[in-house]
């Protein structure tokens, strides 16, 4: 149930930074995607089924709110999830430069997966945005990172304070 | 039970992955249209959406409006020269205009549009692409719903209401979308075609046909009205270039730059069919 409740609040999280994205203006949700960043940052904490559950949550959200086909961000998230999880549990990823490779190439995969399964799905090229759309996941490589960073940094503090 | 136990992780991973295969297949080909389950998850959390960007305007305004308070005086300054010569451009315009029409048709022809716009703030952008829909701060219990044309605050067209519509939120198709198709005239050489967006930054001024002569860059293109859904007059953009298409030869391949911009509406108009909100 707890955990429930955490996917919950994750998918919330990650809506409130779309929408503050998306009010300051519509080229940053090209570049920032907060659902991919927060499906990894939960993926690598909790596994990959907890990930693959967080990521099909995160996916059907973002789908809400695009004219695209429902469920495409779906299944690239679920996968996205679940990858995240799965390798992680196999390999160290917790220092800072290799967690933030592991997430950029992870994100890279992600995108992939999304413009093979648009255009399969839509029959049409993709929209890159003046190749902005390219530091997607170099963006949520480095988010991701950074924010195991500062809890790492947070925890490290609390326990010299206790 | 023991291949549940063993391979539980994968096959959750095939369940999720087959659930949104899925949720994908039972739209092809509708594509753009809504499913229940996704205008459900719509209506769950836009509200959220307006009160994340209500936030933000109030925390920008109570800094602009209480502290950020520096060259207010010199603003205010330029701002009467410039409404000094502002009032004067008026009642030269107003002469000018009582030449062409009495006081009482001026009256008139506005009271047509009152009652018929609503003002809509934007609250949100598509998730996946900007240029393909925006959502807005006001819904059902404004007057608004489906299929109406919304203007930015100079008069472009920015594109259309469509599903979901929920009680104080509306999604919008904008002209730039992909499947978004409005029929124009262009008003000089009156070019007769559809605008359709290519879901970037330009559109496409589609059907014209290759034995059509007339034509310009810059020249404006207007809704004709045809379609039922956007009222006719109402400027949608300008020609951008105009070149022979290799592909399909029958017609011509005309791109256009729509009007509006993305730093312009933050507010826009609702026209609504049979008035609406304030």
């Amino acid at each position: 149930m707890k955990d429930v409740l955490r996917a919950f609040l994750a998918t919330s999280l990650a809506f409130f930074v779309y929408s503050l994205a998306g009010s300051a203006g519509p080229m940053l949700i090209v570049v920032l995607n907060a659902f991919s960043v927060v499906v990894l940052y939960f993926s690598v904490r909790r596994g990959e089924v907890f990930g693959a559950f967080l990521g099909t949550a995160c996916g059907l959200v973002q789908d809400s709110f695009s004219l695209g086909v429902f469920g495409v961000g779906g299944l690239t998230k679920t996968l996205l999830g679940f990858w995240a999880g799965f390798v992680s549990r196999r390999i160290d990823v917790a220092p800072f430069f290799r967690n933030g490779l592991f997430m950029l190439v992870i994100s890279v995969l992600e995108m992939i997966l999304w413009v093979l399964v648009t255009a399969v799905v839509r029959r049409e090229s993709l929209n890159f945005h003046g190749g902005l759309i390219l530091l997607q996941p170099l963006v949520t490589a480095v988010l991701g990172s950074s924010l195991f960073a500062f809890e790492r940094r947070f925890r490290a503090r609390g326990s010299r304070g206790a | 039970m023991p291949l549940w136990e063993n391979r539980r992780s994968v096959l959750i991973l095939a369940g999720l992955a087959a659930f949104n295969i899925l949720l994908i297949s039972i739209q092809i080909p509708r594509g753009a249209e809504k499913s229940l389950f996704e205008r459900s998850i719509f209506f769950l959390y836009s509200p959220v959406q307006r009160a994340v960007t209500g936030a933000i305007r109030g925390l920008g305004s109570l800094w602009t409006n209480y502290f950020d308070l520096r060259g207010v005086r010199g603003e205010n300054q330029q701002l009467k020269k410039e409404i000094f010569f502002r009032n004067q451009d008026v009642r030269f315009l107003e002469d000018r205009l009582g030449l062409f029409q009495s006081e009482a048709q001026v009256r008139e022809s506005l009271a047509a549009f009152q009652g018929t716009i609503v003002l809509a703030r934007v609250i949100g952008a598509d998730s996946a692409n900007p240029y393909q829909t925006i959502v807005l701060d006001k819904g059902g219990l404004d007057g608004i719903g489906k299929d109406m044309a919304v203007c930015d605050r100079f008069g472009n067209l920015v594109g259309r209401t469509i599903a979901p519509v929920g009680l104080k939120e509306t999604m919008v198709q904008l002209i730039t979308d992909k499947d978004s198709s409005v029929s124009v005239v262009s008003a000089v050489d009156r070019l007769t075609g559809s605008v359709t967006g290519k879901s970037g930054a330009f559109c496409e001024l589609r059907y014209v046909l290759a034995s059509t002569s007339g034509g310009q860059p810059g020249e404006e293109l207007l809704t004709t009205g045809y379609d039922k859904i956007y009222p006719a007059g109402l400027r949608v953009g300008s020609i951008r270039s105009l070149e022979k298409d290799e592909s399909t030869p029958t017609f011509r391949r005309i791109a256009v730059e729509p009007y509006f911009r993305f730093n312009t509406i933050d507010i826009v108009a609702v026209i609504t069919k049979a008035g609406g909100g304030k």
